[in-house]
């Protein structure tokens, strides 16, 4: 064996930044798994995410969080949905796996995606400049989630509180979302 | 345009990505007597009506689900869209 | 000059004093209307010094100072002024700002007045005043309509070369900076209940509806001080002047949270299902744009939308009709009631209906000598005006005054003089975005104009003078009637409320187009100086439908797409052909309604941003090590890296090709697609994407996949890894992933949707490397961690497994090889990737191991005869390389069928061969056609094509792939490698595709 330690550097790592009254943060050591629901097993996966992490996976365009708040289930299409929760080391797979058995199909996403949070006043005007999603607070509630594009970028958008936003783009291309989003709130101030 | 998801609304066609007629969803079964002709047909032979036309959009930039729009060509207006997957199940693609 | 030219008294607001201030030179201004006069701006016009306030626009500008003439004409060169108040302008264009910022044709009726306004007027060699130029207008009776078409044809290579270049410099517009737009620009989506188009009394009744009752609303309008013609008419809305009461109600609406007011906003177009465009102008009416974007191109998605777009006012073609100082009536009362500026002090009215008079008395009240108005009707005046001159069914026949109109005579005989002239023709309500989804107009009689008809934009309706309502109480009511009505189909209960008192003002008029005793020109489309000779020339050509009358006079083509032209033009086409107005017809209109700069619709995509740029994990390392990169799709990949003393590319390639093969190389493949398969039905599935069978593979196998098309051409290939019983890993190639991706979800939705199986990218989330050469196992074996047994017995060529590297960090190693050598490819999650480089590099010192890019990839994998997309190029079949036994005709699989047509299996087809000059010091050329020894160079004699060309530092020549007819039986002939292109021909050999280890010994070692 040769002397050496990898070192984990997710692109955005650490990222944070004030604009005024918008506050644009890379999430730290956030990890996602794809969960799977097999075909014609969905009352046991649903059961299974019930006993597992307390809630019901919510329908399609919407996420939920768990009780703690540890994990957000984002429900993408009927077969499919996320689990987002925090995790430093490379095995949230088998995190999950504890929580859902094997109820579901499970792929960690974590590294195939990067984050951005942005929040406070401006953040939807921001947001307006790209997302073609109507965000206006009657049309998506807190907890809604879409998956659309931006600036030719697929991006997953959750509005996770008031004025606060968690989107979720291609890890490659991290740096022209970051260039994007920085660019938005920059024209919108 | 906008195509009203049946899951999770009206969004912009933007996101879609356009296939064509949806009786690409009857692909011929391949040990037919006549499979070659008849996938020759499959293939190639398609309508391209002037009206009401059942077409397969793809929300690529969405939820990845294949969609069955029935759209007027001539107006642009959406009659109907539904879930592919239940368009190909109803027309007996169940293995 | 006397103090009333020098001074302005006007009452502030704050005080209910009376102050004065200078106001030298605008000698034209002559009260404050809507303007700010304690905010005084300088601007220059053709580098003069000049005046204005706060509130004006360039246009109400020069004509405060007296500033007539501002421009020359496309084709005559003739001297123009300020014909509207609005977007419809054909005149007023001028160049702004200086520059790269130099912005050409911009309509100075529309441009807002700031401190520091630089304008330039347009179109004149040698000063405005004296054009060299106007000497076309002397040459006129040569120059009518079809000119160009018949006189330059011939010869014809002279137009392009000659011809075009000389008219295009003697005609035409302002002229570009040729530098780059310093300005940005950003695109922006809205989304609203109802959309309101245009701010003006309809639309304002319109937008207050529907606010009242909670419906979430835009109002958009392309003034920047909302209120339309309640801005310029001195008439009055519930007890208060109009302009107060437009603000009172914006007041309200800027109040209200569900409401966004959108002002300096066109909307330019009306799209399928509710959307629009629109273009909202943030900095063009400051100094410096500070950064921020200069235009936001909206789509505003709406539910319902009411169209308020108001009317514009059609000229009366007569002789000389074009002169400076001649301008439309309801804009001489904006200029008069809204900027307090008159353009002239000796005017006459010229009209054929109601509203002139309007013009009329508004001019007396501000004090203009009123010579007369003269109105085409024989009727009573509809207004009273006391000692003014009423000339009862008379029109102008001409005017005199070169660059200003000096005097003007009647058909009657009468001569008056005068220093400007308003012209009323009626209104045409503005239809134009009921048009965009093809609904056609309809004529209508008592209005003399056209309204909205036939099928209107889905969720549109139209309201005010747009649809016809051509007063102002009319308008108000029509407003709140139609808004209304689209909220209460959309859900909302509308909120009772009274209308403000308006009055319905006098709006009889004439359909009387052209004053016909004028021998003059008389001007329909000032912008392309199209007259009424023009048509009448084009109906005797047998140009009579208003579409060819349009292409063959260029009438309406121009920036302001024939707003005030085209409905006079018509009506006399009408006249000449005895068909009704009705049948004759508009021409289509289309978006945009006023132009739209082409950077508003680039937005951001300019430059790098025109698209995201992908990074491979290991990027930052390779910077740093002399990489250069290539665009592969949106990736930057790493083609060589260059290390000191390398004088070519050449250099780094070879070096890097030979090191792997005889030691070891690492290369960042992750731009491979990888797409995750589980389910319990994967390996059925992927049995019918596939061509080959992959539910038979053994866990912690790889196979080699070839995905064909349904027509049974090639489509993609990669290699599929099965980790588990129900998890298989598909690779497909760098430009297919999204493709590949996408027909998979087609065929698990659409196909075969009883079948368990469930996808999902991971391209982005696993770092891959390729580690290729003899060396490549020695030094992973320092990677992976003990327990793994990688030896060729416990992992041998096509073995993958899940392992762990560095102490513990989780992996994935697969057995495959793209160079030939003895290769793995071991995949971390990707935010070890720049990491892990650094890793294998450290591991592979003492193997003098190397970072190898994407040629030296190509060059080996030329040598080892493997296809890529100069080989797939979706002509391939599976016959022509080779693979034809791969195609399973013993299950259902996608392309099966249609592959085995008698023509994409014959055994003459071309195959897939190497090739190496007959002479080794020569290199071949990509895309050379095969001919035999002696046959002529021609397509009959074509025996197939070089698709891959290298040179082989192993071999030390070059060498080739390419497609040879029966090529697989004709090994060691030999053939001319033709290029006409590049006009070379050599001896080629037919050889194996594989050049290096063509028994696969090495990667099985």
């Amino acid at each position: 064996m040769v002397e050496f330690t990898l070192v984990s550097a997710p692109p955005l790592a650490g990222y944070s930044e004030t604009f005024g009254t918008v506050r644009l943060t890379a999430p730290k050591d956030m990890a996602i798994v794809n969960m799977a629901i097999p075909l014609g097993a969905d009352a046991k996966a649903l059961k299974a995410v019930k006993t597992g992490y307390g809630v019901d996976l919510p329908e399609p365009g919407m996420s939920v969080e768990t009780k703690k708040g540890a994990t957000r289930l984002v429900r993408l299409a009927p077969d499919q949905a996320f689990a987002i929760f925090t995790l430093p080391t490379p095995d949230a797979e088998e995190v999950v796996a504890k929580h859902v058995k094997k109820a579901l199909y499970l792929t960690d996403q974590t590294d195939v995606w990067v984050g951005l949070e942005i929040s406070g006043a401006g953040a939807l005007a921001a947001l307006e400049r790209v997302c073609p999603i109507d965000l206006h607070p009657a049309a998506f509630a807190v907890g809604g989630a879409a998956r659309t594009v931006m600036e030719h970028l697929g991006v997953l958008i959750i509005r996770t509180g008031d004025e606060c936003y968690l989107l979720l783009s291609a890890s490659s291309s991290a740096t022209s979302f970051l260039h994007m989003m920085e660019t938005s709130i920059k024209n919108v101030l | 345009m906008i195509i009203e998801h049946p899951l999770l609304g009206p969004r912009d066609a933007a996101e879609f990505v356009y296939l064509g007629d949806a009786s690409l969803i009857d692909r011929p079964d391949w040990q037919a007597e006549d499979a070659a002709e008849r996938f020759y047909e499959y293939g190639y032979l398609r309508d391209n009506p002037a009206g009401e036309h059942q077409e397969l959009w793809y929300h690529e930039q969405g939820d990845r689900s294949w969609l069955v729009v029935t759209r007027n060509t001539m107006s642009h207006e959406i009659t109907k869209v539904e879930l592919a997957r239940d368009v190909a199940k109803a027309r007996g693609r169940n293995t | 000059m006397t103090q009333a030219d020098t001074t302005l008294n006007f009452v502030s607001g704050d005080e209910k004093a009376v102050k004065t201030v200078p106001v030298s030179g605008q000698v034209n201004r002559v009260g404050t209307g809507l303007i700010n006069p304690n905010q005084k701006l300088k601007f220059s016009f053709n580098g003069k010094e000049m005046t204005g306030f706060a509130g004006d626009t360039l246009a109400s500008a020069l004509l405060a100072n007296g500033q007539r003439l501002v421009g020359r004409s496309f084709k005559y060169h003739r001297p123009r002024g300020i014909l509207t108040a609005g977007s419809e302008e054909p005149n007023a264009l001028v160049e702004l700002r200086g520059g790269a910022a130099q912005e050409p044709n911009t309509r100075a009726t529309v441009t807002e007045l700031f401190d520091g306004l630089e304008a330039k007027s347009q179109n004149h060699r040698g000063s405005l005043n004296f054009d060299v130029m106007a000497i076309t207008d002397f040459a006129s009776p040569f120059l009518t309509a079809g000119f160009y078409y018949k006189t330059f044809m011939w010869p014809k290579a002279f137009w392009e070369k000659l011809y075009e270049p000389i008219i295009r410099k003697a005609a035409g517009l302002g002229s570009l900076s040729m530098k780059e737009d310093p300005d940005s620009y950003d695109k922006g989506f809205l989304h609203c209940d109802l959309l309101v188009i245009g701010a003006g009394p309809s639309g304002l009744t319109a937008a207050l509806a529907a606010a009242r009752s909670g419906a979430r609303v835009i109002l958009a309008d392309e003034d920047f001080l909302p209120g339309g013609r309640l801005n310029a008419e001195a008439l009055e809305v519930g007890g208060q002047s109009g302009s107060q009461w437009a603000a009172n109600a914006v007041a309200e609406l800027t109040s209200m949270d569900n409401v966004r007011l959108m002002t300096r906003t066109t909307v330019y177009g009306a799209y399928d299902h509710g959307v629009y465009g629109a273009l909202e102008r943030r900095t063009d009416h400051l100094a410096k744009s500070e950064g921020k974007p200069r235009q936001i191109l909206w789509r505003i998605y709406s539910k319902r939308a009411v169209l308020a777009a108001g009317s514009t006012e059609r000229p009366i073609a007569f002789g000389n009709n074009d002169r400076p100082g001649i301008m439309l009536a309801g804009a001489v009362r904006t200029y008069v009631n809204r900027f307090g500026v008159v353009p002239g002090k000796e005017m006459a009215v010229f009209t054929n209906n109601d509203d002139g008079w309007q013009t009329a008395l508004d001019l007396q009240n501000a004090g203009v000598d009123l010579m007369a108005v003269i109105d085409s009707r024989d009727v009573d005046a509809p207004v009273s005006l006391p000692g003014v001159r009423h000339l009862r069914g008379q029109g102008i026949v001409n005017t005199i005054g070169r660059k200003g109109v000096k005097a003007v005579e009647t058909t009657g005989g009468v001569t008056l003089p005068v220093d400007a002239v308003a012209v009323s023709g009626g209104w045409n309500p503005n239809v134009h975005l009921t048009c965009h989804q093809r609904g056609r107009p309809v004529w209508r009689e008592e209005i003399n104009a056209f309204v909205p008809g036939g099928a209107l934009p889905v969720g549109m309706a139209v309201a005010g003078a747009a649809n016809g309502a051509m007063t102002l109480a009319a308008a108000l009511a029509e407003g709140q009637a139609v808004a209304d009505a689209q909220l209460t189909d959309l859900g909302f209960t509308p909120v009772a409320a009274d209308l403000p008192e308006a009055s319905d003002e006098p709006s009889k008029g004439a359909a009387f187009w052209h004053v016909k005793e004028s021998k003059s020109r008389a001007w329909l489309d000032q912008q392309n100086d199209v007259t009424v000779k023009d048509v009448k020339q084009s109906f005797q050509e047998g140009f009579r439908s208003v579409e060819h009358l349009k292409r063959y006079t260029t009438l309406g083509m121009a920036t302001d797409q024939g707003k005030t032209a085209n409905i006079p033009a018509l009506a006399i086409m009408s006249e000449l052909t005895g068909r009704p107005i009705q049948d004759t017809g508009t021409t289509i209109f289309r978006p945009p309604y006023t132009p739209v700069p082409i950077g508003a619709f680039g937005g951001r995509s300019r430059g790098k941003d025109f698209r995201p740029t992908r990074l491979t994990p290991s990027h930052k390392w390779a910077e740093a090590n002399g990489a250069s990169f290539v665009n592969v799709g949106n990736w930057l990949r790493a083609e060589w890296y260059t290390k000191p003393g390398e004088k070519g590319w050449r250099d780094s390639v070879d070096r890097e090709a030979l090191a792997t093969r005889t030691s070891v190389g690492i290369c960042d493949v992750t731009t491979l697609g990888k797409i995750d398969i589980k389910g319990k039905d994967a390996g059925a599935f992927l049995d019918k994407v596939y061509s080959n069978t992959f539910s038979t593979l053994k866990v912690g196998k790889v196979r080699y996949g070839l995905m064909l098309r349904e027509d049974g051409i090639c489509y993609d290939d990669g290699t599929t890894a099965r980790l588990e019983d129900d998890h298989y890993v598909m690779t497909t190639t760098t430009a297919n992933a999204v493709l590949v991706y996408r027909r998979l979800e087609f065929a698990r939705q659409c196909l075969w949707p009883g079948l368990d199986v469930h996808l999902i990218s991971t391209t982005d989330g696993w770092a891959q490397f390729a580690v290729a050469g003899p060396n490549s196992r020695n030094l992973l074996r320092k990677v992976v961690d003990d327990g793994f047994d990688i030896s060729n017995e416990a992992f041998p060529f096509m073995a993958c497994g899940k392992v762990t590297v560095f102490g513990g960090t989780p992996a994935r190693l697969f057995r495959i090889s793209f160079s030939g050598e003895l290769a793995f490819e071991i995949a971390v999650p990707a935010r070890f990737g720049n990491s892990m480089i650094e890793g294998l590099m450290k591991a592979g010192e003492e193997f003098d191991a190397i970072p190898y890019g994407t040629e030296a990839l190509g060059v080996m994998r030329i040598e080892k005869g493997h296809c890529t997309a100069n080989e797939l190029t979706g002509q391939t079949t599976a016959h022509n390389i080779g693979l034809g036994k791969m195609v399973s005709q013993k299950k259902e699989c996608i392309g099966n069928v249609l592959s085995q047509r008698e023509e994409m299996i014959r055994e003459d087809d071309v195959k897939l061969v190497g090739l190496r000059p007959v002479d080794r010091s020569l290199g071949l050329i990509a895309g050379s056609h095969f001919i035999g020894k002696g046959a002529d160079a021609t397509m009959a004699n074509d025996q197939g094509w070089m698709t891959s060309v290298a040179w082989s530092p192993n071999l030390g020549h070059s060498i080739g792939l390419g497609f040879v007819k029966s090529g697989d039986t004709r090994k060691g002939e030999i053939l001319r490698a033709v290029s006409p292109v590049h006009g070379t021909e050599m001896d080629v050999e037919i050889v194996s595709a594989h050049f290096v280890d063509p028994e696969g010994e090495r990667l099985r070692g």
